[in-house]
């Protein structure tokens, strides 16, 4: 072997290992769960549907033509009309808006909140771990969508409130979660050498403590949204969700159920749109789990 | 060895169970076959009560009428009164004393004989000082009666405060109107509401909460013995599990026929009638404040809503559209009113006018659930919510359960919205019992839901009380029709179309105007 060739296979070796980082190896055992890429690219496309819903949808979600109400799918109105003759494919796909954007939000304040609760509750222990986990185990004890329904019944019904009810009643599973982590992660020596070299809690809890239980959150997160999409729905089913004439796949369900017999295209599709975004969001979460903690798989 | 023993209890427990069962079974069907005619007629829910002074709902009055007799009756397919306990009557020159002569030989069910006292009896328990809060009817019914005497067995005089034409219609109504037995109320107090005793065709046998009520026929009844022997309502509260129960044969007949089953029930033999309902489906606007009082904003919403639509395609044609607050076979009905028609050009056109050139925001009420007069409950309001916003109109809608809905809409000042879903079904079949819900006094009892006064209406309204020819009533309700059309406090939507469903092979089944069903002549084959 030349000496340049013998440079080139170090250099190249060098660039492996450079090149080598956790997000990557991660991504790569991503890429082979054929299922979690599948419901990838199908959660992008939703997404870009639901950013562009005014733009794709041919008719207007809420403008209904009393004529046209209760059609069959035609190639006029591919996923047929409903009760009040509106276009049932436009107000699936501004549906997807609204139960995204919930999903998302009801998440994201449910895992803010219960994030620092759980690791306030882990880190700390004794008392202030007592009272903190007590009041979760107390939410805990009702069916969520039991507490949801209460919730909703003090704060009034609208999409806003929906986001509160829902983010406030799945908030313990992740405080639970993340207690649970820290707890495990917190003896270790990286966090006893940062305390020994005075660092102050707060430092110690987001900078030592949070990256290493990152990936347990990550995963209950994303489970968590589709969690959060169907509670939606039912609230929308139970007609105090989202108020109309507003398009949401779970009101769209609990209008068209009195239809279901003689038009039943009315809860066909947001039926379906539920199911399919909800199994999604469940086939990405198991996925990353598998990806990001691969102990588990073995 | 033990378990084999044990085993062998067991079979033979089983067996001798069966076999006692099938036992039983058997001697019940050979006496069903030969001797009895069952009919089960299937209803949503239990009545309130069983006795007529305290209830105010059609389930319990469907069982009621069938119990009790009342002194007039209303014939069997329009709200004309004809003798029933009274063979005959008359009234005196300024219409305040009414002499009623009464059928003779006529016993309760108890045994009791009926007489002029028993008249009074049920008639004076619903007045002051002894009526209560707790009689929905009885200030209605018996609002303009001053005293009743007797005056001798078979006679009876019902003295008015006041000539009042309704009355005679009053007196065949279902509810506070029919004749107790007075000894069965003393026998049974506070019970009597599930101990009903009446002089009626049927007889009352149990009642099972939520599950049934049977009644055995009358034998001595004095309009002819009942053609079939046991009448059984039963409670089956859904409407597709009462049409697949009609479907497969375990009842004979049912009412509140969902719309959306009416294609299956007719494909599989079932017959549905539908008869013209005495009811009325309306939108209310709040007249006493802003922004509705004003008649022009009140105009342009009546031209915005498309009723033609809504009756064919929300209603699927099972309901008539309305002309004025009165349905068609009223008396009274005035057939040339012209309410303000769909037309959202003139209804953009009034708003401007109005004041309201870029459209404005309002507030609708309604109720959640489906009513006999408005089948698709919240939908109404969402199609109405769609009609209004091509007209520049963005209408928020507040929907709540009917029994909290009731406590929203019935303050004087309704707080929560600007207009509101309602509906009306006919007591007496009086023009005056639909037309009254516009008069100005009936705002505190909120029975005036659109808060609508007009001294006009009310000087008519009591016009056509004090007028007892039909003909000259028809002119002054006619009158009176004329303007709330024009004056516009309700959008009139619809008359529902009353539906009950029968298994074929039954006779004379047929749905009253009132909504009831009169089983005297009913036949099963």
């Amino acid at each position: 072997m030349s000496e340049t060739a013998k440079a080139a296979a170090s250099e190249a070796v060098l660039d492996n290992i450079e090149t080598y980082s956790p997000v990557r190896e991660f991504w790569r055992r991503l890429r082979k769960n054929k299922l979690a890429m599948a419901s990838l690219v199908f959660l992008v496309g939703l997404t870009l549907v639901a950013i562009f819903a005014p733009y794709i949808a041919p008719y207007d979600p809420i403008d209904g033509v009393m004529s046209d109400s209760l059609q069959k799918p035609s190639s006029e109105h591919w996923l047929g009309t409903d009760e009040l003759g509106r276009d049932i494919l436009s107000r699936i796909i501004f549906g997807a808006r609204i139960s995204l954007r919930v999903g998302l939000l009801a998440v994201a304040i449910a895992l803010s909140v219960g994030t620092v609760l759980g690791s306030i509750a882990g880190y700390f222990g004794g008392r202030i771990d007592n009272i903190i986990m007590r009041f979760m185990d107390v939410m805990l004890s009702f069916p969520s969508l039991l507490l949801a329904i209460a919730f909703m019944a003090a704060l009034g019904k609208g999409v806003e409130n929906a986001v509160i009810a829902i983010s406030i009643v799945t908030m313990p599973e992740y405080a639970r979660i993340v207690r649970g982590s820290v707890l495990s992660v917190k003896e270790n020596e990286y966090v006893q050498a940062a305390r020994a070299i005075g660092n102050k809690d707060a430092a110690i809890i987001f900078k030592h403590i949070m990256p290493n239980v990152i990936a347990p959150i990550i995963v209950r997160g994303t489970l968590g949204i589709s969690t959060a999409i169907l509670e939606t729905a039912a609230l929308g089913f139970l007609g105090l969700g989202v108020q109309p004439p507003d398009a949401e796949w779970g009101t769209m369900l609990g209008a068209g159920r009195s239809y279901m017999f003689n038009a039943p295209h009315l809860v066909m599709f947001p039926g379906i749109a539920i199911t399919l975004t909800v199994m999604a969001f469940n086939l990405l979460g198991d996925g990353l789990r598998d990806a990001l903690d691969p102990r588990l798989k073995q | 060895m033990r378990r084999k023993t044990l085993f062998l209890v067991l079979a033979v427990a089983v067996m001798s169970l069966l076999l006692a069962g099938c036992g039983g079974g058997d001697e019940k069907a050979q006496t069903s076959a030969e001797k009895e005619k069952v009919f089960v007629f299937a209803q949503g829910a239990d009545p309130r009560g069983l006795d007529p002074a305290y209830v105010d709902d059609g389930e319990s009055a469907k069982v009621m009428v069938n119990i009790y007799d009342n002194l007039v009756r209303y014939k069997p397919d329009s709200t004309e009164i004809e003798p029933a306990l009274a063979t005959s009557w008359e009234v005196n020159e300024d219409k305040t004393e009414w002499t009623f002569h009464l059928r003779k030989d006529v016993k309760f069910h108890d045994g009791t004989p009926f007489n002029a006292e028993a008249v009074k009896f049920s008639i004076e328990r619903q007045l002051p000082p002894n009526r209560t809060d707790d009689m929905p009817y009885a200030s209605f019914v018996f609002g303009p009666v001053k005293a009743v005497e007797v005056v001798d067995e078979y006679t009876v005089k019902i003295i008015l405060k006041e000539p009042y034409a309704p009355f005679l219609a009053n007196l065949a109504m279902c509810m506070a109107a029919p004749i107790v037995s007075p000894a069965a109320v003393e026998k049974y107090g506070d019970n009597y509401i599930e101990h009903p005793v009446g002089t009626g065709p049927f007889k009352f046998v149990e009642w099972k909460r939520g599950q049934h009520i049977q009644l055995v026929a009358n034998d001595d009844y004095w309009d002819g013995r009942p053609k079939i022997d046991k009448l059984i309502f039963k409670f089956v509260k859904e409407n597709s599990v009462r049409a697949s129960e009609l479907m497969t044969g375990s009842i004979d007949a049912m009412d509140g026929v969902d719309p959306n089953d009416v294609k299956t029930l007719e494909e599989n033999g079932m017959i549905v009638a539908k008869n013209p309902g005495m009811n009325i489906n309306y939108l209310a606007f709040f007249c006493n404040k802003e922004p509705f009082n004003n008649p022009k904003l009140r105009q342009a919403v009546s031209h915005a809503i498309n009723r033609d639509a809504i009756v064919e395609h929300l209603y699927q044609g099972l309901a008539q559209k309305a002309n004025g607050p009165l349905p068609p076979f009223l008396p009274g009905y005035d057939k040339d009113l012209k309410p303000y028609e769909y037309d959202p050009e003139k209804a953009k056109q009034l708003l401007a006018e109005a004041g309201y050139p870029d459209g404005l925001k309002l507030t609708l009420l309604t109720y959640t659930n489906p009513r006999p007069y408005n089948t698709v409950g919240q939908k109404l309001a969402e199609a109405i919510q769609n009609d209004l916003q091509k007209v520049g109109i963005d209408v928020e809608i507040k929907a709540y359960p009917w029994a909290e809905y009731k406590k929203v809409v019935s303050p004087v000042i309704v707080e929560e919205g600007d207009m509101m879903i309602y509906g009306w079904i006919g007591d007496n079949g009086d023009p005056d019992n639909f037309l009254t819900l516009l008069d100005s006094e009936e705002i505190v009892r909120s029975l005036n839901t659109a808060k609508y006064s007009n001294p006009e209406v009310d000087r008519l309204l009591e016009e056509g009380r004090r007028e007892f020819d039909m003909d000259k009533r028809a002119e002054i309700y006619s009158e009176l029709q004329q303007i709330l059309v024009k004056d516009a406090p309700w959008v009139f939507i619809s008359h529902a179309t009353a539906m009950t469903a029968e298994r074929p092979g039954i006779e004379n089944f047929k749905l009253h105007p009132t909504g009831v069903i009169y089983f005297h002549d009913v036949d099963k084959k």
